[in-house]
C-alpha cells in the first residue's frame, strides 16, 4: 500500500482514539463502542472468509466471550484485562474442539452446522441458571476507575486486533489461507495439513471474536441469551458485503457506515431487518466489490494490479 | 402402546410438512446448487395470504370451504409470483455460485421479513376451523382436519416423487443436478430448467404453508422456524438427494415429537443439532449425499 493511505490510516485512528476519550460517557461514547466492535467483528468473520467459509458459529463465539468475560467480572472480580483475556481464550478454545470436528464439512455444510452451532448455544444459555437462563446476566460493569476510559481502551483493543489480523493475512500463513480457498487440494498436495490449518484459522478469528464479546459484554453491561442469535452473524455479513471483502478496509468501512446509518434509520420505528435485509441485497447485487472496491474504483491512479477477490 | 401410537401420529402430521419444505430446498439446491435461506418466506408468504383472504372472503359471503379453497389458490398464485420475481431479479445471476447465492437469500429473507411485519402487522392469526372432529386410530387421537392435512401433504409428496422418477421434466430436473454441463450436451434446456425446478420448490413450500394455515396461530416469522428445521432434515438427508430430504424430514420429525414428549421442546431441539453433527462427522454429504 502507498505511503500516503498508510499515513491517512495512522491519522484516522488517531483521530478516533482521541475522539474517544473525549466522547464523554453518554450516547456518544456508546456509538463509538458499537462501531469498535462491529469493526473488528466483521474483520474476524470476513478472516474465515480467506478460506471461503460463511462462519455463521461467529455469533456464538461472541456470545461465549461475552458470557466468560462477565463470569470473570461479577462472579470473580478479576481485573478488566483478564476478563477480556478469559471471554477470548475461552472463545478460541472452543471453536478449536468445535472447529476440528465440524471444519471436515465445507461450503454449504459447513455455513449450516455453523449456524446449527450457534443456535444451539443460544438454547443451552437459556437452559443454564448460574448464568441466569432466559434473563441473561447483569451488572457487568467495567472497574468504576476505567470507566471514564472504556471508549478509548476499545478502540485500541480493536485497532491492535485490526493490526494483528491483518499481520496475519499478509503473512505466509495468510497466503496458504487464500490458497485454501482457491483451492484446497492443490494445499494438501505440497505437503500442508489443510484440516488442521482451516481449524487454526477458525480459532485464530474466534480467539479475537470472543475479544469482541467481553468488550460488548462490558459496554451494555446485561447480556441475555437473545443477542447472540445468528441475526449478529447476518448483521456482520451485511457489513462485509456493502464494505467489500477485498480487503481487510472494506470489512472497517462497511462497519462504520452501516452501523451509524442503522442508527439513524431506527430513529424511524421497527425497520431493523428491512434495512440489514436492503443492504446485504443491494451490496450483493449491486455493488459486487463493496464500498472499498467502489472507492477503489474512483481513485484510478491507485488501482492494485492484482484481479479482485472473489 | 397407546402413547407410541400417539407418538406415531404426532411424528406422522408434523413429518408431513416437514418433507413438503425440505422437498422444495433439496430440488432448488439440487437443481441451481444454491442454498436458499429465503425458501422459509415462501413458505410464510402462503400462510398469510391463506390468514388475511379467508376472514375476507367469508366478509364477502362466501361459505368457508369456498373461502378455503380460494385463499389456498390465491395464495400459490401469490408465492408463485413472488418466487419469479425473485428468480429473474436475484437467484437467475447467482446459480452455482453457492457462498454468493446464500448471502444473497439471507438478505432476502430479512427483508422479505421485515415487509410481513410491515404489511401484515406482527399480529398473531387464528383461522375457523375448516373441518371440525378429531379421530380415534389404535388408541392415538388426530383431529380430523390434521389428518386431511397429512394426507394432501402426503399425497403431494408422493405426487411429486412419481413425477420426478417418471416424467420428462422429472428426468430433467436429475440430469441436471447430477451434471448440468453433461444435461446441456444433452441438449436439456438449462435455463428453462433450471426455473422450472426453482418454481416447483417454491410451489412446495407454498402448498406446505397453505396447508398449514387452518391448524396453527400464523405470524410474520413464521418461516424461520420450519426453514431450520428444513435445512437440518436436507443436511441431514444429504443436500440434493430427494429420498434424503425424506429421511431426514422423518428423522426430524420423530426427535421433534418423541423429544417433545419425554424431555421438552429445546432439548428435542438440541438433539437435532447434536445428531446434524454427528451424522456430517461420519458422513460429511449427508446419509443420502455423495461427495
Amino acid at each position: 500500500m502507498a505511503k500516503l493511505p498508510r499515513a491517512l490510516l495512522a491519522a484516522a485512528s488517531l483521530c478516533a482514539v482521541i475522539g474517544s476519550y473525549f466522547s464523554g460517557s453518554d450516547f456518544a461514547a456508546n456509538l463509538i463502542i458499537w462501531v469498535a466492535i462491529n469493526v473488528l467483528m466483521t474483520a474476524s468473520f470476513r478472516f474465515v472468509l480467506l478460506i471461503g467459509e460463511l462462519n455463521f458459529a461467529m455469533a456464538g463465539f461472541v456470545g461465549i466471550g461475552a458470557y466468560a468475560g462477565g463470569i470473570a467480572t461479577t462472579m470473580y472480580h478479576l481485573p478488566l484485562a483478564l476478563a477480556l483475556l478469559l471471554g477470548a481464550a475461552a472463545a478460541g478454545l472452543i471453536s478449536l474442539v468445535v472447529g476440528f470436528v465440524t471444519l471436515r464439512a465445507k461450503g454449504a455444510y459447513f455455513l449450516l452446522v455453523s449456524f446449527a452451532f450457534t443456535e444451539v448455544l443460544r438454547l443451552i444459555y437459556s437452559k443454564v441458571d448460574v448464568i441466569g437462563g432466559n434473563s441473561g446476566m447483569i451488572g457487568i460493569f467495567p472497574p468504576a476507575y476505567l470507566a471514564r476510559f472504556y471508549p478509548t481502551i476499545v478502540v485500541l483493543v480493536v485497532l491492535f486486533f485490526l493490526f494483528v489480523l491483518y499481520r496475519m493475512e499478509r503473512s505466509d500463513f495468510g497466503k496458504i489461507l487464500v490458497a485454501i480457498r482457491n483451492n484446497d487440494d492443490l494445499v494438501q498436495t505440497v505437503g500442508i495439513d489443510v484440516h488442521l490449518t482451516k481449524v487454526w484459522c477458525l480459532g485464530i478469528a474466534s480467539f479475537v471474536t470472543g475479544i469482541c464479546g467481553a468488550l460488548l459484554a462490558h459496554a451494555n453491561n446485561v447480556i441475555s441469551p437473545g443477542d447472540f442469535s445468528f441475526l449478529v452473524a447476518v448483521y456482520t455479513l451485511a457489513y462485509l458485503k456493502v464494505g467489500g471483502e477485498s480487503h481487510i478496509l472494506g470489512a472497517v468501512l462497511g462497519a462504520i457506515v452501516l452501523t451509524l446509518l442503522a442508527q439513524y434509520a431506527l430513529g424511524f420505528g421497527a425497520y431493523e431487518h428491512i434495512f440489514y435485509g436492503a443492504a446485504i441485497v443491494i451490496g450483493v447485487l449491486l455493488l459486487p466489490d463493496g464500498l472499498f472496491g467502489l472507492a477503489q474504483r474512483m481513485l484510478p491512479g491507485r488501482r492494485r494490479p492484482e484481479g479482485s477477490g472473489s | 402402546m397407546d402413547i407410541y401410537v400417539q407418538l406415531l401420529v404426532n411424528s406422522l402430521q408434523i413429518g408431513a410438512v416437514y418433507v413438503l419444505f425440505s422437498l422444495g430446498l433439496t430440488l432448488i439446491f439440487g437443481v441451481m446448487r444454491i442454498v436458499n435461506f429465503a425458501h422459509g418466506e415462501f413458505f410464510a408468504l402462503a400462510a398469510l395470504l391463506v390468514a388475511v383472504a379467508v376472514p375476507w372472503l367469508i366478509d364477502f359471503g362466501a361459505p368457508l370451504p369456498v373461502a378455503y379453497g380460494l385463499a389456498f389458490l390465491g395464495a400459490l398464485a401469490g408465492v408463485l409470483v413472488l418466487g419469479k420475481i425473485l428468480y429473474e431479479f436475484a437467484f437467475r445471476r447467482f446459480q452455482r455460485d453457492m457462498i454468493g447465492s446464500f448471502v444473497l437469500s439471507v438478505g432476502l429473507a430479512l427483508l422479505l421479513q421485515g415487509l410481513y411485519i410491515e404489511i401484515f402487522s406482527s399480529a398473531s392469526r387464528k383461522l375457523p376451523t375448516l373441518i371440525e372432529g378429531t379421530l380415534r386410530i389404535l388408541g392415538g387421537a388426530i383431529t380430523t382436519q390434521r389428518l386431511v392435512l397429512c394426507v394432501i401433504a402426503l399425497l403431494v409428496a408422493v405426487g411429486m416423487y412419481w413425477a420426478i422418477a417418471s416424467t420428462r421434466l422429472g428426468k430433467a430436473l436429475r440430469a441436471v443436478s447430477e451434471d448440468h454441463e453433461a444435461a446441456m450436451l444433452q441438449g436439456i434446456p438449462y435455463r428453462r430448467i433450471a426455473l422450472s425446478g426453482f418454481l416447483i420448490g417454491t410451489l412446495l413450500a407454498a402448498v406446505a404453508g397453505a396447508l398449514l394455515a387452518p391448524v396453527v396461530v400464523i405470524g410474520p416469522v413464521i418461516g424461520s422456524s420450519y426453514l431450520i428445521k428444513g435445512f437440518i432434515a436436507v443436511v441431514i438427508g444429504g443436500l440434493g438427494s430427494i429420498p434424503g430430504a425424506i429421511i431426514g424430514s422423518i428423522l426430524i420429525a420423530v426427535i421433534e415429537s418423541v423429544g417433545g414428549y419425554y424431555f421438552d421442546p429445546s432439548l428435542a431441539t438440541i438433539a437435532m443439532f447434536v445428531m446434524v453433527m454427528v451424522v456430517l462427522l461420519v458422513r460429511p454429504a449427508g446419509i443420502m449425499g455423495n461427495g
